[in-house]
Order: structure tokens, then sequence, then C-alpha cells
């Protein structure tokens, strides 16, 4: 490939609020503008294509069951057009709302205490200190256990008469010590916030880690000058940079958080009752328990719509913060 | 890494109260450290402990903290020494879970640092509604996409192939590596590039000679977050993969652990300890990488 | 530093949006005609290869370990009667509602292998219902040959869809030492336990029992006394079943003879209060006898058990007949397979005698014929014996085609009870309206 002939600079980015200059009537001028938005185009088509190539079967074969009857123990009525049943029985079955709300706020409280957490640790993790590489590895290695493991690892270590935490509350005379934790509505859903930030939080503390990089230490350099305290730094000027990577670290743990469902079919499976039922859970009986296809897509298809809506919301957020 | 210029160290406080001030942060500093050390390796060094208990032992249920009665490798001789037609091949799983996961890694790492630089860096339009699908496609539920995938990977002729899982697992990993490093690039500052055109490079060229080393700590990451998700896996690796040749550590694991009604922790533990191993030394080896140049003042 | 995603002003112009619909469009078109839509096409039930021609056929099967030593002899054993057949074992997960999944997955695509497929005794009415299964009745299987409570789970519906593989029934194991003579009604075990706990404290409790949401506990309740047949699916508001369900109740929070714990166990956990000593009476699957007797360098394995266990019918808490609720696997026949001759001479040869007993003997299935159960099989497995009386007792689930859904609901209704967020009449009220429901729209269905 020839090497191009640009110009000696590109177009800087423009500050905010103003446009980008554009090079009208000039042969040169449209041809740069055109000339990146092809190699854009190029760069980005990959991606997108492979990812396209894969879901597009699977979206389109849930969105096509969702509207029609597929359900395996019915062969008479099977492939028929159901309009919006399946869609329908989401708001009459007394299963899909309850598993929302028990999904919306198992969500809020996790990836709020994830947050936290992760971004204390990465902080600690920024700065150097002696075995500071080994005691990253040691912090990342819950998340390299598989789930299906730490699970039942974590519901072992809550079992009321053999595990471990009642071991431990006991020996040390703490509260709550005896507890059926799994037992109980309340407890359960701790045990289960437990297990789920021991592995995911460094899933946060890995982003907003890279994120903490990209941050020149000589803006600290003149924080310090200027006699800064360590709280106003972290929150005038640490924040703000960390805000896009804290955005994408945010969007899918939130998501992953919403479509939770190893941890909880393996320590409760939605138990005590339907207490601790959740959407992916319910997803996962329409499929296997009921054999109905069409009503685990139209469960699949509120999911996905979920998640754009938590997304979308997510993005403005960040967005508005920016403009002010 | 702090490179305290002389002024700073002037700027810091001598007397002792000051001085007693920051002892105590230190000590608090690093009381944090080892909580969370010990928070995320406890259960860990739990499943240590029960890795190295015989299957009588283990019915006992919770007697100490500390390792107790005879240490006994049998779980590890048990998990290692399995092979043929009636057991899992353990060093074969990890290896298939590594081609697996290192194949999903490298493409994502390709595609998403492609993808992300030309939505941070281009002018293309429609970026929005890119990104929107791009994420769009990591946040269906595992089990609405399982069936279907079955079905064309049958039809296909690729069940029970590596790259059925690979294919698979871009659809999670693709997302949030494009995500990543689209913000990671464009908290990069522009005179960088700007100085490779200057002096005669072209787009693609400054982006391999001058953005990449820059962007490692983001590449690791990505990379780590790749690796970690494809390693994990059981929810399709259990249903494309037909042979136990091929399965991967996860599976191996579920079916070294289990029969009709028993659970075997100790067998499951010590195959966890097994696949942890090399995970934690790749987590150590990749670490330093994801501290950066741009702290170093390297584009200075 | 650029803000991102960003915002640079760029007039918008339909073009991008529409192209990248447009190339949604193409590419969910391309992989629709490429993948196919579902289960119409795979393999249909082609020609029949006759039985006497050279052949593999597919067996999905679950168990490694023993189970997969023995299944792997009885392969070869068989190989060798018909030269002309070959066997190739497809691996289940031994997890099972993954091997339900897995199972699920190939029907709907239609494949005509596996051909011989192992199901858990509930699954043979949901699989004929959907069409999955062959109908076994025109090879004229002798359905005399096994215990009658587990060939009724595989007949669906006026035709033979499974054909019993090995059997399990759970019983109560109870402590030779600590307890005379085995209890015949409830209060019977209540109060030999409460006597036990008392006289030696370092019991950890009364009875041990699966009580997590999972199948488990609707077979600990079926154990107990709860009539769930198919008969009873209309309305299972009985009293028969209100006594079952209120033993649970009151063994962990009235009797207190067992620990609230029960509400998170299930096999394994039971398994390792026995083994270890911990609690005097227990209920479970006849493996735990096998368990209980073994030896590991001379010595046995379990010292507080061993020589010490017994097993016997769980007494019924409404005073009626003992049950002990039915396990096992039958085997079965893919619809679409084309090699469905070699596939029943393969089921016939894992349901002769000489197999089941080698099977019996080297991985401790139960057989499910009743014709193995002589002194062939009790010479080198004596516990067999002492199992039978258990197997007498054998009552299963109901065989309908929406078991998994009902069972769905039990769980619910029992985990409620059991960890004292309902009142068993309370649970029991809500759930019979719904389980009668799920059965009655079979029929309208």
């Amino acid at each position: 490939m020839a090497a191009r002939q640009e110009p000696a600079v590109i177009a800087p980015a423009p500050a905010r609020g103003q446009q980008a200059p554009r090079r009208r009537g000039t042969g040169r001028g449209r041809s740069l503008l055109a000339r990146d938005r092809a190699l854009g185009y190029a760069l980005v088509a990959p991606a997108l294509i492979v990812l396209l190539a894969i879901t597009a079967y699977p979206l389109v074969y849930n969105l096509w069951n969702s509207f029609h009857n597929v359900d395996y123990l019915n062969p008479v009525t099977m492939g028929t057009f159901a309009g919006l049943a399946n869609y329908d029985r989401l708001f009459t079955d007394n299963q899909f709302v309850p598993a929302l709300v028990h999904t919306i706020g198992f969500t809020v409280v996790s990836v709020a205490v994830e947050t936290v957490i992760g971004l204390a640790l990465a902080l600690a993790l920024n700065r150097a200190f002696p075995g500071r590489g080994l005691v990253r590895a040691a912090v990342f290695i819950p998340w390299a256990i598989p789930t299906v493991v730490s699970a039942q690892l974590w519901k072992a270590m809550f079992d009321p008469q053999n595990g471990f935490v009642n071991y431990i509350l006991t020996a040390l005379h703490l509260p709550l010590a005896g507890t059926a934790w799994l037992g109980g509505t309340w407890t359960a859903w701790a045990a289960i916030l437990v297990a789920d930030a021991w592995r995911n939080t460094p899933f946060m503390a890995i982003v907003l880690l890279a994120g903490l990089q990209v941050i020149p230490n000589d803006i600290y350099e003149a924080a310090r000058i200027d006699g800064a305290g360590a709280w106003k730094t972290f929150w005038r000027l640490t924040m703000p940079l960390l805000k896009p990577a804290l955005m994408v670290a945010l969007i899918f743990r939130t998501l992953q958080s919403f479509l939770i469902f190893d941890v909880v079919y393996n320590m409760t499976g939605g138990g005590p009752g339907n207490s601790t039922s959740v959407l992916s859970y319910l997803d996962w009986q329409a499929f296997l328990t009921d054999s109905d296809f069409g009503y685990g897509g139209a469960i699949a298809v509120a999911l996905v719509i979920f998640a754009l809506i938590i997304a979308a919301a997510y993005v403005r957020a960040f967005r508005t913060e920016q403009v002010s | 890494m702090a490179t305290a210029t002389a002024a700073a160290r002037r700027a810091r406080p001598r007397h002792g109260r000051a001085v007693a001030g920051r002892a105590a942060r230190r000590t608090g500093f690093y009381l944090l450290i080892a909580i969370f050390v010990i928070a995320s390796l406890f259960p860990f060094y739990w499943m240590v402990i029960t890795s190295l208990k015989t299957p009588a032992e283990l019915n006992q249920g919770t007697t100490s903290l500390l390792p107790g009665g005879r240490l006994s490798l049998g779980s590890y001789r048990f998990d290692l020494t399995q092979t043929g037609a009636t057991g899992i091949n353990f060093g074969q799983a990890l290896a298939n879970s590594a081609i697996v996961a290192l194949s999903t890694t490298a493409i994502t790492v390709v595609l998403a640092v492609l993808a992300g630089y030309g939505l941070a860096r281009t002018r293309i339009r429609g970026k929005t509604t890119m990104l929107g699908f791009i994420l769009l496609a990591g946040f269906f539920p595992v089990l609405a996409i399982v069936g279907p995938l079955f079905l064309a990977y049958r039809r296909l002729g690729l069940l029970d192939s590596y790259p059925s899982l690979i294919i698979t697992y871009l659809i999670y990993t693709l997302p949030i590596a494009t995500w990543f490093l689209a913000n990671f690039f464009s908290q990069i500052p522009h005179q960088l590039e700007e100085a490779a055109v200057v002096d005669g490079a072209t787009r693609l060229g400054a982006l391999r000679r001058v953005i990449l080393p820059v962007a490692v700590p983001g590449i690791f990451t990505v990379a780590i977050l790749s690796f970690i998700f494809a390693w994990n896996d059981f929810a399709f690796a259990v249903s494309f993969m037909d042979t136990p040749d091929r399965y991967t550590a996860p599976l191996a694991i579920v079916d070294l652990g289990h029969s009709q009604f028993q659970v075997f922790y100790n067998n499951i533990d010590a195959a966890v300890v097994l696949i942890t191993l090399p995970v934690a030394a790749l987590v150590i080896f990749a670490q330093r990488r994801i501290i950066s140049g741009l702290t170093a003042g390297s584009f200075r | 530093m650029s803000t991102w995603p960003d915002r640079t002003g760029t007039p918008r112009r339909g073009v991008p949006r529409t192209r990248i619909a447009a190339a949604v469009a193409v590419a969910a078109a391309a992989a629709l005609t490429v993948a196919g839509c579902g289960s119409s096409g795979g393999s249909s039930s082609g020609k029949q290869v006759p039985a006497s021609a050279k052949q593999t056929i597919v067996f999905a099967t679950q168990g490694l370990g023993s189970e997969g030593t023995a299944t792997q002899a009885a392969v070869r054993a068989f190989e060798k009667a018909n030269p002309k057949i070959t066997v190739s074992i497809l691996n289940l997960s031994p997890v099972s509602d993954v091997a339900l999944q897995q199972l699920t997955q190939r029907f709907i695509s239609g494949s005509s292998t596996p051909d011989v497929i192992t199901t858990d005794v509930t699954w043979p009415a949901t699989f004929a219902r959907s069409g999955w299964l062959l109908n076994l009745g025109k090879f004229h299987p002798d359905t005399s040959a096994f215990f009658p409570a587990q060939m009724a789970t595989g007949e669906y519906s006026g035709g033979v869809y499974g054909i019993p593989w090995f059997i399990n029934a759970e019983g109560l194991y109870y402590r030779t030492d600590l307890v005379k003579t085995p209890p015949t009604t409830v209060s019977q075990l209540v109060s030999d336990a409460r006597a036990a706990m008392k006289r030696d404290p370092s019991l950890k409790e009364g009875l041990a029992f699966e009580a997590d949401k999972y199948e488990g506990a609707v077979t600990a309740w079926q154990s107990f006394g709860a009539q769930i047949g198919l008969p009873y699916l209309s309305n299972i508001n009985t009293a028969a079943n209100k006594a079952a369900l209120t033993f649970i109740y009151d063994a962990v929070h009235t009797y207190k003879i067992s620990p609230p714990a029960v509400s998170t166990w299930e096999e394994s956990q039971v398994q390792s209060a026995w083994l270890a000593g911990q609690t005097p009476f227990a209920l479970n699957w006849p493996y735990i006898f096998q368990l209980s007797q073994s030896t590991s360098n001379g010595k046995p394995a379990y010292p507080a058990v061993y020589n010490k266990t017994g097993w016997v019918p769980f007494p019924n808490a409404s005073g009626g007949s003992p049950q002990a609720s039915l396990g096992g696997d039958d085997l079965a026949i893919n619809a679409k397979s084309t090699h469905q001759a070699a596939a029943w001479k393969f089921i016939q040869f894992l349901t002769s005698d000489q197999t089941q007993i080698a099977r019996a003997v080297s991985a401790g299935d139960p057989p499910s014929v009743k014709s193995a159960y002589t002194s062939a099989l009790y010479s080198k497995a004596p516990y067999f014996k002492q199992e039978q009386a258990v197997f007498a007792a054998a009552t299963p689930r109901p065989v309908t085609p929406v078991y998994t859904q009902i069972s769905s609901e039990l769980q619910t209704m029992l985990s409620s009870v059991v960890t004292g967020q309902a009142t068993p009449s309370a649970a029991l009220s809500s759930t019979a309206p719904t389980v009668a429901q799920l059965q009655a729209t079979l029929h309208s269905g």
C-alpha cells in the first residue's frame, strides 16, 4: 500500500459543541473525510459482521418462537401463530413480575456493593507497594474459578450444620451464628450476594484499574503540590477522569447481574418457595421444565429489551454529566 | 509509580503528628490490602484443604480451619489418572480449554482493537447504533442461545469441535472488549497520532507503532477478560461437546465430581486447584502489562 | 481528552442506519437458510437397517467411574455376541437436569441418533408425548419380567416407551446399635430418635433427609407417605398428603429431630451425616448400603456405621402401608432411529439376567428384572437381599408428560413448608388447584 499523501495535520478533534470543519468543494478535503470514514467502516466491519452472523439466527429464532406456539408437549398446535399470547403470559402468570422485582432489587444492591469494593480495590492496586504483583494475582483468583464450582462451594460454606460460615461465626461468638442461611428469604439473598460479589468484584476492579492507567501521574503530583487532600483529589480529579471506564464497567456488570443464573440455580433453585427466583431462572424453566419455547422466547426477548433500556439509561446518565 | 519531584518532597510534612498520621494511613492501607487478599483467597484455601481430604474425611464435615488428618493426594491422583472411554483425561481437558480460550482471546483482541480504534478515532456515522448493536449481542440469556446455536452447528457439522465454542464465546467477549477499547482509545491524547503522521506514517501505521504500545494495559485487560470468560464457561461446552476427549475443564470437573447421587467435593476441589494454577500464573504474567506506560510519562 | 462516545456534531443522515438495518435483514435471512428452521428437516425415520447388517448404534447414557466401567463391559459382551453391531457410547452429563437438556436438544434437532437412550424414570411420558420415542409394543416386550411399579413408568397412552434398566427406591436407614427394632410408625420413629439423641449427645440430629428445592424433596415426601399418583393429581389436598407434609414440618419445627439445614440438603449431605455417624436415622437410596459396608485397606471406611446399618421402608405418616419412592433409569429408542432392530437387541441384552447381575455387583445398580434376584446375585452382594423389602414397596411418581412442571410446583410447596414460610395446610390447598390444572390442560391440548 503506497504511503498516503495526507496533509500535514489531521483535523484535530473539535471542541465540544463545535462543528467539525467541513472542506466542502475541495476535492482533496472531501476525500479526506471520506477516506477517514472508509477506514473507520473497514475497521469496525469485521467485529460487526462476526457478531451479526452469530447472533442473527438465535435472535430471529427466539423472536419467531415468541409469536408462535412452540410447546413440545402440544404437537398439535406446534408452529401455529400465537400473536401476543406469550407476551401476555408474562404479565398474567404470577411468576414473571415477582422474578423481575427480585432481579432488579438484586442487581441494584450487588452492583452498588461490587462497585464500591471494586473501586477501593482498583485504587489500592494502583499504588506501588512491595508484593503488588502477587497481591493482584491473589485478588483475581476468585474470578478464575468456574461459576458452576464456586456456586456449589459457597452453598457448602453456608451449610448451617457443616459449613464454614457458621463455624466461624460460632467460634467468634458473632451474631447470626447458627442461621439456616439458605432457608430464609433475606438470608438466602445475603448468601447469594456474598457468592456473587466474591466472584465478580475482581471484574470491576480490573476494568477500573485499567481506567486508572489512563490518568497520568503528573496530575496527582500537581494536586499534591497544591496541597489538595486525598479525598478531594479523588473526588474532583480521579473520578471525572475515571467516568468513561466506570460507565463501561457499570453497564456490563449491571447487565450480567440482571442475567444472573448460575449462582441462584446452584444455591437455592429459586427457593425458599419462589422468593429468590430471577428472570434467567424463569427462562430456564420455560425451556427445560415446560418445554415451551414460545414462552421461553418471549422471556428472552423481554430480557434483551430490558438490557437495552438499562444500557441506554447509563449512557444518557453519563453523557448528561459530561455536558455540565 | 510515583516519581516524586524535589518540590513534592519538600512539600511533604515533616513534623511529628503528620508523620504519625501518615504512618497510620499506611497501616490502614496495608490492613485493607490484607483484608482483600484474605477475603479473596480464603475460599480457595478452603478448596485446597478439601482437596487433600479422603472421601471418609470429607463426610465428617467442617471440623477445623486447619488441614486435619492425613493429607492425601488421592483426589489429585484420581483426577489426573483417569483416561480412556470411561474416564476423563484431565490433562486433555485442560489442553482443550487452553486452546479454546487462547483462540477466543486472540480473535477478540484483534477484532476489538480494530473496531475500538475505528469507533474512537474515525468520523464514521452511526456510532451509537453500532455500539448499541454490539452491546445487544452480548445480552442474550444463555439458555435462549444454546438451543438455536446447537441446531445451527449441527447443520454445519460443527458440533464437538473447537470452532463451535470459539465462535459462541465471541458473542460475549466482543461486546465488552469493543466497548472497553473504544473508550480506552478515545482517552489517549490525539497528539500521539498527530506526531506520528507528521513524521509521515499512515493511519494504520500510526495505530500499530504508536497507539498500540500505549494501549497495552487496555489490550491486556481485554485479553484477560476474554480468557477468563472462555475458560469458565460450562453451559455452552456441555451442549456442544459430545466426546470426553473434547471436554473442556469445567465439564471435566463436573463429570469427575458427580455420580448419580454423590458429589465428590475432594475431586472437584482438586480439579479446581489444578485449573486455577495456570490461570494464576497467566495473571501474574499479564498483570505487569496492565500498568501502563502513560503514567511513566512516556509520551512527553 | 475527548469524551466518549463522542458527539462531534456531524449531522446525521439516515443512510448508515438503513444500511445497517439492511445488513441485519440479509444476514438473518442467510443464517436462517443455512441453519434451517428448527425441527423441520434433519433425517426423518428413513429406511430401517435390519439387525443382521453391519451397523453402529449410538447409546446415550450417563455414568463414568464404576458405572461407566460396567457399561463398557456390557457393551463389549454385546459386541462379542453380535459381531456385526458396534455400540458407540454418547456420554450424558451425570447431573440430571443437564442430561435432560442434552437429550431434549438432540430430539428437537430431529436427529436419528442416539439410537438407544437412558432416561430417568420420570421422562418417558414427556418424551413420548412429544413424539420422540419409539413405541416398543411392536417388539412384544415381556412386561411382567420387571417390577410393576417401574414398568408403569415406561407405559404411556397404551404404548410401551421405556424398558426398566435398573431400579432404585428410597428407604429408611437406621443404626442397628442405637435402635433395637426399626420403627413401623412415624410416632415410634420420633420417640426412637429423641431417645437416641438424649442417650448420645454426640449425635447431631435424629433424622437426616433431603429437603432442598429439587426433585429429591418430592421423592422424600412420597416416601413419607404422600399419594401423588395419576389418580390423585386432580386433588392432592388429601389427608394422607397433609400428614406427610406435616411430618416434614414437624420434624424440623416441632419435634426438632431434623435441623433447619435439611432445607439445603440433597443426597450428598444426608450421606455425609449418615456415614459420619451423626444421626440414627436417614432417608436415602440403596447406594448408601454399599458405602456403609465398604472397606479400605482391610479396615471399614466408615466405622461409625459399618455392620450397624439396616434399611427398611419408611413408615407411612398417615398410617397406611409404607411407600418407597421409586427412582432408577429406563431404556428407550429414538423414534427417528434407523437401527431399531439392533437397538432392541441391545436393550434385550442389557436387561438379561446375567448382565443385570454383573452391573449390580460392580456398579451397585439394583436390577430391574425380578428374575435376577437369585443366589447368583446374593452370593456376590448379600445386601441386595435386604434391599428387596424396600423395592417391594416401590411407588412411582405420576406418569404424565407434564411431570416436570408438576414437580416444580411441588418443590416450591415443599420448600416453603420446610423453611417454615408456609403452613402445611395452606401450602397444600394453594398448590392443589395448580397441579390439577396442569394435568387438566393435557387433555384439552
